[in-house]
């Protein structure tokens, strides 16, 4: 639910899991997922399959801090939701159903959570009991996050350490059982009345009793015999009885280990583990037994009792990696079949370790992964955005990106490595490149590319300083390095333009002052290129400014451009931009969450929208630089905006010359208009591919100033000479997009007619897609996720399957909102590609942007335009042809999909999604048919643009 | 000390010279995880034992036994109120305020009921940031050996996320709505009951123990001055409004009377120190970070 835009994006990982410093863990109570959330504040899901083996599924971005802790959030099975707090004041509701849907900041920063489901009347509401840096515990609705009403202690209040919630069988109560920091045990006792309280009337505890525990680490109660209560301190674990909270025994942990919780696993034997990673299991000595004779034969007693004996002890793995900070244990009861009790730990390196602890003595089972691991496990390998450029001959990893800005005017992805060299490469070709297969593969170095070598070390910032503010000159680009270097490049060249270096340290950051900044020298007449860039260790602010006066006058036609734009009154036009506002207010509401970089580019964005510069026309594609942690290399989120790239593949075709009237007389006097400059069509032609392309050449003036235009003609064509490939990123981009939502595999002979006909191409492997939901969270799907589902599809089908198999296989079973999504674009998109003249993906025209008019002017003509119109496929066979396939592609998502599929691999589409985007849009929805099955009515649309 | 930049620039290349140095920047960071940590943990450990020990805390039964410190709170400028109050660890056994109304010039007494003693959250929750402080570095003793600046860094981040804390308590009071101020448990606490139209609020700000008294005046109901609710905030000024159970009081007076408490003020010379002491052991550990690659030392 991406707030008001469609927009979808497909992640590119990298060869490196990202850092997944696990800080809490959850297993659900179906022991199908584990949910870890870690000190960078990503949530990651887990798929265990029956036998143990774990992989992880997806990444949940929402959190800016550290996670506290993770619990479920409801009791049903069908609709599971957690909740997961965060260290600065933020809580957020989510289901693990990949999809983040609900959100809300809180006042009071939640440390620990548990849920429980209180009796009010003869139901049971789901609440959340919560302590932290504060004396109360607050009980809050589990839906809501709403805070209903505290418990509260009038004797010695102080934080609560831990706390157990008891339902104790003979008095049919609820008891709340709390340990403050300063060893008094406190009993709350929840009834129907207390639990119906809607006012913040404080609850007093029931009883208040010292028992002397500091620093405990955790309480639970025996669900075995329902009589005794485990408190687990840092030096100690001791057992209570849970009638009278009098001590049964006690025991001191031996050498310098730290106690950090424990369980009951059985009537007589727990489970203790420690800072380090090791677990241990006591048996409990008859005294802390209701059933032996001796029960409650030690109490009063003062000495500490001898140490029990001890069991087993699970201790860490050998090939430990090093391990930056304890890890984190919990123990977890199957409460269905088969009865798992499991052991859980997850640690600094993104693992998760497994120990299924059985009633005999001998452990079974136990499996381990990192996340590095499963991404390592990959065949083929997990695609960075641009791998096949970075490795090397003779090694067999890539050069890490280290930083990264992506130019949508140009539809360029600058990449900083590790090495200190800079790439400039097209960001649809690249993805083409990683994700799908074609001819590209037999290709070395491709796509076209440029290399910009200077930094004589890791890069660790690039900055595009056009994007932000006008004033600055657009070929600009300037990047900072581990080298003390700030270079200035001409991007357009590939020149190395100026290199500061300061004595100060490694460049941090790149920061282009505010418009109103004070420090803003900006004389009309003059282009300025100032950075301030914040050093490294000393904090210090320096400034370089710079003034490149021979680009004076480019920019003084540059502030004309605007004015001209205007006069474009067509109506495509003014809708075009209108959307790309909307969708700019959506990609700001994810700016939100602090990845880091996003805010950068987005600011960008919306400043260049105030400008009322045309940037729209490439906004349908948006690549993002993400990190979970600074030390990680960048990964990839390519965002498309489906609306975006509609109104763009609809603009560029009200601007093409109508092929079936294109007759020779109509194509010379088209030409002749635009000689005489005065031809309105090819005026609007002439300035869409000048803004397509970002050039700078201002052709309309060139009656008034014949010769400076000249001049400036010829640089340009210098630099063009240099430039990459020209290719239509409209096209290219709706090609790279269609190929990934098409559900590859499921009927044959569509799947010909989409690769010879339609030009698209079928992605190497199943694509990591991700969901954005409302609040500007996000969900991406790691590379591994395919691993579980051809385990699955292998499991379903009973032969064994391979990647390319399942490819278009996944995305439709993963979530409702993400088959919402997948649906509404691909059928969306393949009804507006049906509607055009020539929507084919393979030919001369994907080369270059649409139909450029010969130059006015006797200059000769580069080869690249000598082709007025792209060559048209006129025949009308063909255009019937390529038609029909796209009609084909989107009657087979809409309405054969499930059929094809199998309802148990489809998961069926939100209908309030739909609904709602139709109030949304002027989307004609038509509702063609509605059926029953498996007791899920379900409606099938056909989305119609009424751009169409 | 070394050059990072030209070690830097010469990393690739490797030279003899390189390696040597790298050597020895290796045996430096080694005698840094070895020696050097411990010997600043150490440090931190003593200071922040320091700050801890300022804040007692209360074993449960001996609460009484705890020193009872008086402070007199009053200010210079004016005399219109003047408190002593008593501070018992962290909470504030009596209370006795002289309130001068102005009109009257006549002088209010009241004094905390002899059953009741209000708690500073405040000083608790520092107390307890401190000593979570300290139990991660308790776990880090000299015998632990550290393996990786990596897990320095996390361990300073996590006691300087306490720290932080700690001193965030201290120096930003609760700000509260005038209709929670008027409701708090606090009004109830005096002998003789507190008049209707005067309310008093306490907190630490620094290391001040602040008494704030507003005196208020009831808005009549057909009032033709704008009504306007104010929002929370830690003091309030003269004019402020807000509504309680359907009546409309203004600020018209507010008294603001201070002292310092001489330990809170040795704790955030101490919480600093640590600070500091964390922070330039971060940075001695990220000297070496340059010659590491990702997921470096």
């Amino acid at each position: 639910m991406s707030g008001n835009s469609l927009v979808l994006p497909i992640v590119l990982w990298g060869r490196m899991a990202p850092t997944h410093c696990i800080s809490s863990l959850l297993v659900m109570d179906d022991f199908s997922t584990i949910i870890t959330g870690c000190h960078d504040g990503q949530i990651c899901l887990w798929d265990m399959t029956p036998d143990l083996e774990i992989c992880p599924r997806a990444m949940l971005f929402g959190h800016t801090a550290s996670i506290t802790c993770l619990s479920k959030a409801s009791a049903c099975s069908d609709k599971q939701y957690i909740v997961s707090a965060s260290e600065i004041n933020y809580s957020a509701v989510m289901s693990p159903d990949f999809l983040v849907s609900l959100s809300c900041p809180l006042c009071l920063s939640f440390v620990v959570l548990q849920f429980y489901q209180f009796p009010i009347g003869t139901q049971r509401e789901g609440r959340l009991l919560c302590n932290g840096h504060y004396p109360e515990i607050l009980v809050v609705d589990a839906t809501s996050l709403e805070v209903l009403y505290s418990l509260v202690s009038k004797i010695s209040p102080d934080w609560i350490s831990s706390m157990s919630i008891i339902r104790s069988h003979r008095t049919q109560e609820d008891t709340v059982v709390a340990v403050s920091v300063t060893g008094i045990l406190k009993v709350w006792i929840i009834t129907a009345e207390v639990s119906r309280m809607q006012d913040l009337d404080p609850v007093f505890e029931e009883e208040s009793k010292p028992i002397y525990c500091h620093g405990c680490q955790s309480i639970s109660f025996c669900t075995f015999t329902q009589s005794s209560l485990l408190v687990v301190c840092s030096k100690y674990w001791r057992v209570f009885d849970a009638g009278d909270y009098s001590l049964l025994c006690s025991v001191p942990s031996d050498n310098d280990q730290a106690w950090t919780g424990g369980e009951f696993i059985a009537a007589d034997k727990v489970i203790i583990w420690t800072e380090d990673g090791c677990s241990y299991i006591y048996k409990l000595p008859a005294s802390c037994l209701p059933a032996s004779e001796h029960f409650r034969s030690e109490v009063g007693k003062t000495e500490e009792g001898s140490v029990p004996p001890l069991i087993y002890r699970i201790a860490d793995h050998s090939d430990k990696q090093l391990l930056i900070c304890p890890p984190v244990t919990r123990f977890f009861f199957g409460r269905r079949e088969p009865f798992y009790k499991l052991l859980i730990q997850g640690d600094s390196a993104g693992r998760l370790s497994l120990w299924n602890i059985p009633d005999i003595s001998q452990l079974q089972v136990s499996s381990t992964i990192s996340l590095q691991e499963a991404f390592d496990k990959l065949t083929p390998v997990s695609a960075g955005i641009i791998d096949q450029l970075s490795v090397l001959p003779g090694k067999d990893e890539p050069i890490k990106v280290t930083a990264s800005v992506y130019i949508p005017s140009q539809g360029r992805l600058v990449c900083g490595r590790e090495d200190g060299s800079i790439i400039l490469v097209p960001a649809t070709q690249t993805a083409i490149v990683q994700l799908l297969q074609g001819e590209h593969m037999l290709r070395r170095g491709w796509p076209p590319h440029r290399t910009l070598r200077g930094h004589r070390n890791k890069v660790t910032c690039v900055l595009y300083p056009y994007q932000i503010s006008p004033r600055y000159d657009q070929r600009s680009l300037v990047s900072g390095g581990v080298d003390f270097s700030v270079i200035v490049w001409d991007i357009f060249t590939g020149e190395m333009k100026h290199i500061f270096c300061v004595h100060g340290g490694e460049i941090t950051q790149l920061i282009v002052p505010p418009e109103n900044c004070s420090v803003r020298p900006m004389a009309h007449s003059l282009l300025c290129l100032q950075i301030s860039y914040l050093l490294g260790f000393s904090g210090a602010l320096d400034r370089c400014v710079m003034g490149i006066t021979a680009v004076e006058i480019l920019n003084a036609c540059d502030e004309l451009a605007p004015a001209t734009m205007d006069a474009l009154s067509h109506s495509a036009v003014n809708l075009k931009q209108a959307m790309t506002r909307r969708s700019l207010a959506a990609l700001k509401n994810m700016a939100q969450h602090k990845l880091q970089t996003l805010a950068t580019n987005l600011l960008a964005a919306d400043n260049a929208d105030k400008g009322n510069l045309p940037k729209y026309s490439h906004n349908a594609l948006v690549v993002q630089a993400m990190k979970t942690n600074l030390t990680d290399p960048d990964m990839h989120v390519l965002f498309f905006d489906v609306e975006a790239v509609i109104i763009q593949l609809l603009t560029e075709e009200a601007q093409r010359p109508n092929p079936t009237l294109v007759s020779p007389e109509t194509l010379q006097k088209s030409q002749a208009g635009a000689d005489k400059g005065g031809s309105f069509l090819a005026n609007k032609i002439f300035k869409q591919v000048k803004e397509t392309m970002k050039e700078t050449i201002k052709e309309h003036l060139l009656d008034e100033d014949e010769e400076e235009e000249e001049e400036m003609r010829r640089r340009e064509e210098k630099s063009k000479s240099l430039s990459l490939l020209e290719y239509n990123l409209t096209m290219d981009t709706a090609k790279l997009f269609m190929s990934c939502l098409h559900a590859w595999g499921l009927n044959e002979q569509l799947d010909g007619i989409c690769l010879e006909r339609l030009g698209m191409l079928r992605p190497h492997c199943p694509i990591s897609f991700g969901l954005i939901s409302r609040g500007g969270h996000m969900s991406l799907m790691l590379p591994t996720f395919k691993e579980s589902l051809l385990r699955q599809l292998s499991l379903a089908t009973g032969r064994k399957l391979t990647l390319s198999d399942i490819v278009g296989k996944g995305t439709y079973g993963v979530s409702r909102a993400v088959t919402t999504q997948h649906l509404m674009s691909v059928i969306s998109l393949a009804n507006t590609l049906m509607g055009m003249t020539n929507a084919t993906f393979v030919g001369e025209h994907m080369k270059k942007a649409p139909a450029r008019p010969p130059r006015p002017g006797g200059t000769p003509e580069t080869p690249r335009r000598t082709v007025a119109t792209p060559p048209q496929p006129s025949n009308p066979a063909l255009q019937a042809q390529i038609k029909q396939g796209w009609s084909q592609l989107a009657a087979m998502h809409c309405v054969m999909l499930p059929d094809l599929l199998g309802l148990d691999k489809f998961r069926p589409p939100l209908l309030e999604m739909l609904a709602r985007r139709w109030q949304d849009r002027c989307l004609e929805v038509t509702h063609t048919m509605c059926r029953a099955s498996c007791n899920i009515t379900w409606f099938i649309f056909f989305i119609k643009s009424v751009f169409l | 000390m070394l050059n990072p930049q030209r070690s830097l620039s010469e990393l690739p290349k490797m030279s003899a010279a390189s390696q040597v140095e790298r050597a020895v920047l290796e045996e430096e960071f080694n005698w840094l995880l070895k020696e050097e940590v411990h010997a600043v943990l150490k440090q931190l450990q003593d200071v922040l034992k320091e700050a801890s020990r300022r804040f007692t805390m209360p074993t449960p039964g001996l609460e009484s036994q705890l020193k009872q410190e008086n402070f007199i709170l009053g200010s210079s400028t004016m005399d219109q109120v003047k408190g002593v109050l008593t501070l018992q660890g962290e909470a504030l056994t009596q209370a006795d305020i002289n309130l001068k109304v102005t009109k009257s010039s006549q002088v209010l007494h009241f004094q905390f009921r002899e059953d009741k003693q209000w708690k500073l959250q405040q000083i608790q929750d520092a107390r307890n940031h401190v000593n979570q402080a300290l139990q991660l570095l308790n776990s880090r003793d000299e015998s632990y050996h550290f393996k990786t600046g990596a897990e320095v860094n996390k361990l300073m981040d996590a006691v300087m996320l306490q720290l932080t804390r700690a001193r965030n308590r201290l120096t930003t009071p609760a700000s509260m709505t005038l209709p929670e101020l008027a409701t708090s448990g606090l009004m109830k606490m005096f002998t003789p009951p507190m008049p209707g139209d005067v309310m008093v609020n306490f907190y630490i700000n620094l290391s001040k123990l602040c008494l704030t008294v507003y005196q208020l005046h009831v808005l009549p109901p057909n009032t033709t001055k704008n009504f306007k609710p104010t929002g929370s905030s830690v003091l309030h000024n003269p004019g402020a409004m807000f509504e309680l159970n359907n009546n409309r009081f203004e600020v018209s007076h507010v008294h603001k009377v201070e002292c310092v408490v001489p330990w809170l003020s040795d704790t955030l010379v101490f919480f600093t120190i640590s600070l500091q002491l964390c922070q330039q052991l971060k940075d001695k550990i990220s000297v070496f970070s340059s010659f590491w690659k990702y997921r470096p030392f």
